[in-house]
């Protein structure tokens, strides 16, 4: 029966997919109710699946009973679990959020049509964390892509379609440079599944060492494109901080680091060692990564809407998935995986706060955010957590990944990359705190008469990312367990 | 059984004050009575219930545990010894005293029911540092404190506060960072970060320097070391003074706590002479005596003399670690507990003026100690505590902390502490002159304002009157409890330091 499960998965987000885009605004209640249930689903799915691989440990799947080379494989391992743990639950929670804030920030006739595309963005998402074959890898990625646009777009008013225009040209030139990786790949091994292209590259890395180099280098900038890295990541401010604010929180939380995943189980699965005495691929990563981190803080420091602030710590944030991929081992790895769950978390958790924030008030502006805490204890109290979790103070879940960077760094004997790390906690800092001072002790601007209530439904799943980022802070044994696993520490 | 109890209380003196901070919190919203009285018995019972630690950690007992593990070789652990617990009594006996007079002070000020539940959770997580059993859990409880306690610096929200809380904030922030820097440099070399296992690091290398560095930007930050001490003239005067006198008195010592810790447990003595990092510490000890006590006699602002006063004392901390022996160590925790009994006395007596009659000005102040005498006298005696007169405990200390200086083979610190008890009474005599045998016409504006008022109300002089007496008590005396418990502290600390 579990052997089916993971297929299941797909299939099931996918259909729901379809049979939710029919069900026409009449019903978009049932719409919604059929998408949660999906989710809900889902999730319990990824759990089991979750505790079967971390019992059993890895197995794959062969669609449609074809075995490979010839079929498409699907291979849960515990890379694989973790990120459908983490795309399942932060998915599912951002939805509940997105019932009552979807229906205030979007017009009414689309609200199916964004459960659609969001079932879409998820199967998607979940096909690439499961799939082991390249052009089925290439498939969901357009998918996801498309899905992301139209989550984005969806909003209709002129910033939101120039937003996702901008996205989906940069992206679609990424997925261009995918497939072209993925043709020169398959021209000189003659094969699509990962275990068989990884078996071949060896032996054919001397006959074609240019192939090999460019394939690496254009999934390097495809998967950078989409996932934002530096200097990359010009589509991701305006893309993620006009979208509505679940779009943002799914965003900036899972489609960014998806991309990430695959390019993490690219270079672990598929290319061999040996390319890296060839190319320093790895080098040119930590090198972007640590401009990533250092640029998006700095550029986050000046700007005064939230959702835009939000939107270029991501890129930051995204430096230090990126950082760890490219220290490739060790900790330094564990911590780097970590941290897309960990930053899963924290960055949806702040933008749907931040949401809740607009929602209530309609502000935006981070200087008129003055005074906000004493209406909205709640949700600055979160945003709070939040901003103590992005700079890593101990006990939030990003002074777990941080630590585990920053050993993995002193591991290799490459504390530069620690003080990096300190110099983005200090940044950080400097950007968050004072949003939460003025929160708090700041003179309110606004009369209270504009002022709106905050239904429960909105306020749970904020509360719920807040008590997880404490609880992982904690807690973090079970998680990291999983991907010491997947990395083979 | 027993044990059991023993051992949970180093548990409950943290968990019991940081519960009782929302109990207060929400009973605000009920009655302020009931608010006052919630903080005052919270504060009482968890001086009560440090006090009671004292039988397991007597006679060189240790409680060291685990709650439990967040990583491998990193978790939640708890350690109480005779230092730490030597810092917890004072801690909780002050906080005691400040919470039962803040009742009558912050009566005057706004916002009090953000103000008690902060001012509990602060206590416990200042407790929290001495009966952390790892640099883990210490930095936890640091960092909790150290943020949470930004909220007590800018109470006053006025601009002038604002901007020294940001100042404050980033200056911790930083301070966090150094320190996350330094505990990552030492489990990476130790594997460990415990308190428990002895000396960590035995081998100088250039990564044990860069710990030993980052360790002393962040302790020293907290402690005021010169040239990290900017903070704190600006943080300290702006907070409300039940505020300003436990940061002056008690949590500036956590810093100093720490870097105990440092020197003694993750390095030990031999490694830190061998590297010459005593040599170090000294010179920035030095410049921090002698620039504090010489800002502060530039000070027109009484606070502000006061928090400059605080930056030069903690210099002698710094000294007295930096002598690396057992005497001087004695002197060292022993000027810990004097200096935060002198300090609160003078900032709750500040407080008590600034409330009667709203004078800041050292200036203004003449004539003051015939109206307010319980206030301007326990002043007096904590300032000419502060200045090393016997029988008071500040003379005890300098008298020990200059045989340890004399042991080591440096007569230069006697030198120095020579110089700096001389710039005390140069900063602190005039006011006490003029509080008593000044006139008050000497300032005509004033003077009609300044005709009415006597001293401020009982609930604001016992906790002075106290705070006064114990500078007297503590000093040269046949039975001084905390001397003899300084001196069991140092020889448990020093014996620990060594290989």
């Amino acid at each position: 029966m579990y052997l089916h499960l993971p297929v299941l998965m797909v299939v099931l987000l996918f259909g729901v997919s379809f049979v939710v885009s029919l069900l026409g605004k009449k019903r978009r209640n049932l719409a919604f109710q059929l998408t949660l249930l999906v989710l809900g689903i889902v999730f319990i799915i990824s759990i089991y699946l979750l505790q079967h691989v971390g019992k059993e440990g890895p197995f794959s799947y062969h669609v449609g009973g074809w075995p490979p080379p010839w079929g498409v494989e699907l291979y849960v391992d515990y890379l694989s679990a973790y990120v459908l743990m983490v795309l399942t639950s932060i998915s599912f929670v951002v939805l509940i959020y997105g019932v009552e804030d979807l229906r205030h920030e979007l017009k009414s006739d689309v609200l199916h049509w964004y459960c659609s595309l969001y079932l879409l963005l998820l199967g998607a998402m979940c096909g690439i964390a499961l799939t082991n074959d390249l052009f089925n890898l290439y498939v969901f990625i357009e998918i996801s892509t498309i899905a992301a646009c139209g989550i984005i777009s969806i909003k209709d008013d002129r910033k939101c379609i120039e937003a996702s225009l901008k996205y989906l040209i940069l992206s679609v030139m990424g997925s261009g440079c995918f497939l072209l990786a993925v043709a020169m790949l398959y021209m000189i091994t003659g094969n699509l599944n990962f275990t068989y292209v990884a078996q071949e590259l060896p032996h054919v890395l001397p006959l074609y060492p240019y192939n090999i180099v460019i394939a690496l280098s254009l999934i390097i900038v495809s998967l950078g494109v989409k996932s934002a890295l530096f200097p990359l990541h010009v589509w991701l401010p305006d893309a993620h901080s006009s979208a509505p604010s679940p779009s943002s929180a799914v965003l900036s939380g899972l489609v960014i680091k998806i991309y990430a995943v695959a390019l993490v189980k690219l270079l672990f699965q598929v290319f061999p060692p040996q390319i890296f005495e060839v190319i320093p691929v790895l080098d040119i990563v930590l090198f972007l990564s640590v401009l990533a981190i250092l640029a998006g803080s700095i550029i986050a420091m000046v700007q005064d809407d939230i959702k835009k602030m939000l939107a270029y710590s991501s890129i930051a944030q995204i430096g230090f998935v990126f950082m760890g991929i490219g220290l490739f081992e060790g900790r330094a790895l564990a911590g780097g995986l970590l941290h897309i769950f960990n930053h899963a978390m924290m960055k949806a958790m702040l933008f749907l706060a931040a949401g809740l924030i607009i929602y209530a008030s309609g502000i935006r502006k981070i200087r008129d955010l003055k005074g906000i805490g004493m209406r909205m204890p709640l949700t600055m109290l979160a945003f709070t957590v939040g901003a103590f979790s992005m700079v890593g103070i101990p006990g939030t879940n990003g002074f777990i990944s941080k630590w585990h960077l920053a050993l993995g760094a002193l591991d290799l004997e490459r504390p530069f990359f620690v003080a990096v790390i300190l110099l983005s906690s200090l940044l950080n800092g400097i950007y968050y705190f004072p949003i939460v001072i003025d929160a708090f002790f700041g003179t309110q601007i606004m009369p209270q008469s504009e002022h709106k209530d905050v239904p429960a439904l909105m306020l749970v799943p904020v509360m719920v990312l807040a008590v997880g980022i404490i609880f992982f802070g904690f807690y973090p044994a079970p998680v990291l367990s999983f991907i010491e696993r997947a990395i083979g520490l | 059984m027993d044990t059991a109890i023993y051992n949970f209380l180093p548990v409950w003196v943290v968990i019991f004050p940081i519960f009782m901070s929302i109990v207060i919190f929400v009973s605000s919203r009920r009655s302020e009575k009931m608010r006052d009285g919630l903080s005052v018995t919270t504060a009482v019972l968890t001086f009560i219930s440090v006090v009671a630690m004292y039988p397991s950690v007597a006679d060189g007992g240790v409680i060291a545990y685990t709650i439990f593990d967040i990583l491998p070789g990193l978790g939640i652990t708890v350690r109480l010894d005779i230092l730490s617990f030597s810092l917890a009594l004072i801690s909780s006996f002050v906080w005691m005293l400040v919470s039962i007079y803040a009742i009558d002070y912050m009566s005057h000020e706004h916002a009090g029911d953000r103000f008690y539940p902060i001012f509990i959770f602060v206590l416990g997580s200042c407790l929290g540092i001495f009966v952390a059993g790892d640099f883990f859990t210490l930095f936890i409880f640091f960092e909790l404190m150290s943020l949470i306690s930004y909220v007590l610096v800018i109470h006053e929200e006025t601009r002038e506060a604002l901007r020294a809380g940001y100042k404050y904030l980033i200056m911790t922030i930083i301070g966090g960072l150094a320190l996350f820097f330094a505990i990552i440099l030492t489990f990476e070399l130790a594997g460990s970060v415990s308190l428990s296992e002895g000396t960590l690091i035995t081998v100088p290398s250039t990564m044990a320097f860069l710990a030993f560095l980052n360790f002393l930007i962040g302790f020293g930050m907290k402690a005021g070391m010169f040239p990290l001490h900017v903070w704190l003239p600006d943080a300290h005067p702006v907070a409300p003074s039940p505020a300003s006198a436990l940061l002056s008195g008690i949590m500036l010592k956590t810093g100093a706590y720490g870097l105990l810790r440092v020197l003694f447990t993750v390095f030990n003595i031999p490694l830190v002479k061998e590297a010459n990092w005593d040599i170090l510490l000294g010179v920035l000890a030095v410049i921090t005596i002698v620039l504090g006590s010489a800002v502060a006699l530039t000070q027109d602002d009484l606070k502000r003399r006061l928090a400059y006063s605080s930056v030069g004392q903690m210099g002698y901390i710094i000294m007295g670690m930096a002598l690396l022996n057992e005497k001087a160590l004695v002197g060292d925790v022993f000027h810990i507990f004097s200096h935060a009994l002198m300090k609160s006395t003078l900032f709750l007596a500040a407080g008590a003026i600034i409330w009667k009659t709203g004078l800041r000005n050292i200036n203004d102040l003449h004539g003051i100690g015939k109206k307010m005498p319980v206030t301007m006298g326990a002043f007096t005696i904590a300032a000419l505590a502060m200045i090393g007169i016997p029988p008071l405990n500040g003379f005890l200390s300098k008298w020990t902390l200059a045989l340890g200086a004399l042991d080591a083979g440096v007569p230069f610190y006697v030198f120095i502490l020579l110089v700096s008890s001389l710039l005390n009474g140069l900063y602190y005599l005039p006011i006490i002159i003029a509080a008593f045998f000044g006139g008050e016409n000497e300032h005509e504006g004033e003077e009609s304002l300044a005709l009415e008022y006597d001293d401020a109300t009982y609930g604001m002089i016992i906790p002075l009157a106290v705070l006064g007496l114990s500078c007297f008590v503590f000093g040269l005396m046949p039975h001084n409890f905390l001397f003899e418990l300084s001196l069991k502290a140092a020889s448990f600390l020093f014996q620990s330091g060594m290989p």
